[in-house]
Parts: structure tokens; sequence; C-alpha cells
């Protein structure tokens, strides 16, 4: 599903962020990467999905090297990938239903199908009470799960994310977990950047771990260490 | 396709509703600046008339002194009908003192001066020649033939008179165009202004969008159809402004009906042209003004 082979990427003149990074996540795992701040997680994450592009080495998503595509593609891939943040990124003029619908309505699905997909997807978040409040009116584990809403309305083949419970108490982290864990056996594809302990050792799952830039480990149902 | 029209068209609404001082900025900027192109249009337009009347009208005017006698001017009279092969002699008309006096009341009207000056005893009986021939070496050695007559005081030729009127205009087409051009810019620039700044209000959004994967040309379009919403208002009142200014410019020059003046102003239908003109570019400016902001700020 994401292939890296030999990816550098450097911000301005400084050492590179990222350095000679090569690993592959299959359809449907769930990966964690860690290591400390600085360490090149949120890189690769942005790497996977466009946001960056790296000097050297090539990124292959779902089949296609998505440095080759044109600049006009790069909308379409990012359908196939939700994103989710330690800071929600919400819209805070916007209710609950409206965040999650807006993700449909910019890429032009019709009334009906949002009208559809949204409760469904809310259903699923455990948000259905919520749909008309506002991010302010919700606690932060909530508002997270509209954002994990929002990157899985349009049921993409990749989940992507960033510290998605750094900004969280453990046990509303671990919610989160939960939640990231059924939509995981679901068939999306996670890849998930923490630095969270406790949680990937609680997870068991395969992990990447990261220093300087550089891939130190790629372990299969691993711990944080 | 309906809900991203309407999706467009509400997001245009609410960014104009947001960025209220700027909006305006940019409309009367545009407004002003559309105004100036349309002005000089009409001018153009206006004096191209004047010129064309001008040139198969008039061209040759003998001045008789204010105490030539009847023979004298009986004289000159026949000394411009001796001559039908250079001047059209049918339209030869002659003005006495009190024609002369009430014609100098309304091309002197802006000049009390000039005017306190002139009674109808002191002021000069005139010919209006209308010469036959274009060539004018041919007119001006018949003027010098005028001139030596007794009880004649000047001849005066039209070509001159336009010629003046010819540079006038040209220096009015070039200033106009000019300062509508530098105003043109300065509207492009704030419109751009304006987008710049919808744009940073919604960065959040934006960034939304981009990451869940809305084209670009799905996030550009509603800054793009602002800048042209102002672009086109601004159009309509430079539009309303003009036709005020013609409607007015068009009933004083009424007043100047038996004059060459009253040939200085335009037709319906070339205000129509120039509308259609106004709101195109207004249209276009704005569109593209945004367009280009729009793409600038895309990249995040």
């Amino acid at each position: 599903m994401i292939r890296l082979e030999n990816v550098t990427k450097t911000y301005g003149t400084e050492i590179p962020a990222v350095r000679d990074a090569s690993f592959e996540v299959a359809k449907g795992e769930f990966v964690f990467m860690v290591g400390p701040s600085g360490s090149g997680k949120s890189t690769l994450l942005r790497l996977m999905n466009r946001q960056e592009q790296p000097e050297r080495g090539a990124v292959w998503v779902a089949g296609k090297d998505i440095n080759e595509m044109s600049d006009s593609k790069v909308p379409y891939l990012r359908r196939n990938i939700g994103n989710i943040f330690q800071d929600y990124k919400l819209l805070l003029n916007k209710t609950v239903f409206e965040n999650v619908a807006f993700a449909l309505e910019v890429i032009g699905r019709p009334k009906h199908v949002i009208r559809q997909q949204v409760p469904a997807v809310l259903d699923l978040v455990g948000l259905s009470d919520k749909e008309d409040r506002f991010p302010h009116q919700l606690s932060g584990g909530e508002q997270q799960r509209v954002s994990i809403a929002r990157a899985f309305v349009n049921r993409p083949l990749i989940l992507l994310a960033d510290e998605p419970t750094g900004n969280l108490d453990p046990a509303t982290g671990e919610g989160i977990m939960r939640l990231l864990d059924r939509i995981n056996n679901t068939g999306t594809t996670v890849v998930m950047a923490t630095h969270d302990q406790r949680i990937v050792n609680m997870m068991r799952r395969r992990v990447v771990q990261l220093d300087r830039g550089v891939i130190v480990r790629d372990q299969e149902r691993g711990v944080y260490d | 396709m309906i809900a991203r029209i309407s999706y467009a068209f509400r997001e245009t609404w609410a960014s104009f509703k947001r960025n209220v001082t700027l909006t305006m900025a940019a409309v009367i900027t545009s407004a002003v600046s559309l105004l100036l192109v349309g002005s000089t249009f009409l001018i153009q337009r206006a004096f191209d008339n004047l010129l064309t009347r001008w040139k198969g009208d008039v061209e040759l005017i003998v001045y008789v002194r204010s105490d030539a006698d009847v023979n004298q001017i009986q004289v000159i009279q026949d000394a411009l009908n001796s001559q039908p092969a250079v001047i059209d002699v049918s339209k030869l008309r002659y003005l006495d003192q009190a024609q002369s006096y009430a014609e100098a009341q309304k091309l002197f009207a802006g000049d009390p001066g000039t005017l306190r000056l002139l009674t109808p005893e002191n002021i000069p009986s005139q010919f209006k020649v209308v010469p036959i021939s274009q060539d004018s070496n041919l007119i001006r050695e018949l003027g010098e033939q005028f001139r030596s007559l007794a009880g004649v005081r000047e001849v005066a030729y039209a070509q001159d008179v336009f010629d003046v009127v010819a540079r006038v205009s040209q220096f009015i087409r070039i200033a106009t165009t000019a300062m509508s051009i530098v105003l043109l810019v300065v509207a492009v620039g704030l419109i751009w202004n304006t987008i710049r700044t919808a744009m940073f209000a919604r960065r959040r959004e934006i960034e939304v969008m981009k990451l869940v994967g809305a084209t670009n040309w799905f996030i550009r379009i509603p800054f793009m159809l602002e800048g042209l919403m102002q672009g086109l208002i601004g159009g309509v009142l430079s539009c309303l402004g003009l036709w005020g200014l013609n409607t007015a410019w068009s009933n004083a020059v009424a007043d100047f009906n038996d004059t060459e003046l009253a040939a200085l102003v335009v037709t319906d239908g070339y205000m129509r042209f120039v509308m259609f003109i106004l709101l195109g570019i207004g249209a276009i400016a704005g569109a593209v003004g945004s367009g280009i902001a729009a793409t600038r700020f895309l990249d995040v």
C-alpha cells in the first residue's frame, strides 16, 4: 500500500529530516512511527500524502509513484488518504455535522450522499447525539473523534495519524486508539506517528523507530523502548 | 454540480460580508478607474465627431472691420462670389454685427471678461466661407488676397483652430488613457489584496480542503468569483456614473445648438458599446487579479 525507497528529505540547508529511509506498509497494516520530537516522524507522514516531496528516493502509494504525478492529480491521491492531527484542525465556525460534511462537500459529493454518510460515520465514532455542537462545546477526545470521522467519512484506503493522542489524557487516548483499531479492522491501513510509550506498548503492533531521521528499528508486534 | 455551484456562491457571499471595507475599497477604485476609461472613450468619440463636422463645415472666416461701410462689405461679398471654383458660394453666410454679437454671447459664455469688451457696435461682422477645394494652400492663398481688401479686419483659417483642437484632443486622449491605466492597475492591486486577505482569513479551511482532496480549482473558484463580482459591481457603478455625466454634458451642450460645440456629444449606441466594454474590463480584471492572487497563496 505504501512503499518508501531510500527517501531523503532536507528542510533548507540543515541536516536531513529524513535520511535514506526505506520501508513498506502492507494493505490493512497498523504501523507506529516512534521516536523523539524532531526525529522525522511527521516528515515521513507528510511525504506520504505529498505535502512534502523528497530530494532523493521514491514514495509509492497504492501502486503510484506520488512524486511523479502531476500537481493536478494530487487532490485525487489525497481522497484516498485520511489525516488526523494532534490539534484536530476542526473548523471552529462549523458544527460537528458540518465539519464532517465539509470533507465530502469540497470533493463535490452530492447532498443525498452527505446526508447518508455523515450520520453513519458519526455513529461509528460515537457522536450521533452531538452533531449540532460546535467544537468549543466538545471535550478534546470528542474533538479528535470528529476529526477521525472527517478523515474516515470518505472511506480512505489509508489513515495517517500524527500524534492523535498527544493532547489527550491517558483514558481518552485509549478510547481514540480503540476507535483507530476498529477502523483498521475494516481494512484501512493506519500509519500513526507517536511518542506515547504507553499506547505503543498496549497495542502491540508493528513499530518503526526513527532517530534523527534514520530508521533504526522495524519490528513486528513491537514495543516502545 | 449544483452542489458545487451553490457552494461557490455561498462562499463568495460569506467572504463579501466578512471583508466589507476592503471590498468597498476595491469596488470603488475599480468604478473610478473604469469611469475614467469610459470617459476616455467618450471624450475621444466626441472630439472625433466635432472634428468631422468641422472638416466639412466652415474652413475660412473673413472678419469685417466694425467701421466698414456697406460698399466695402459689398466688395468683399462680390470678391468671394467671384471664386466659385474654390469656395462653395451657395453656403456663403454673412453674419452682421447683431448676429455676430449673439454668436459671441454663446462662444464666450464661459469667459465674461472677453464678453464685457464686446458690444454690438465694436464686434466685427463676418463671412463664413465653406471651401470646395480641399487644397489648404489654395485656400490660404485666397485668404491672403481677401486680407488686402479694404474693410477686412482679419482672415481666420478653421484649419488652424482645427489643428489646435486635434492637438488638444490628442493630449486629452493620452492623459486620460494613462490615468485610467494607472487606476486600473491600482484597482487590480486592491482586488488582489482583498482576495489575499480573504484567503488568509480562511487559511485553516483551505488547509483542510487541500488535505481532504479538494481540487485547486474548487478552492480557487469562490475567490475568483469574488474578484469578478467586485470588478463587475465596479463596472456597473462606472456605467451609471458615465451615463449621468454624459446626460449632464449633452444637456449643457444642447444650449450651444447653432455652434460647433453642439457636435461634442456621443450617440446612445456608442454609449451602450462603451458600457459593455466597461463591464467586460471590470469582470476580466477582477477575475484575473483574484485568480492570480488565489494561485499564489494556494501553495500551503
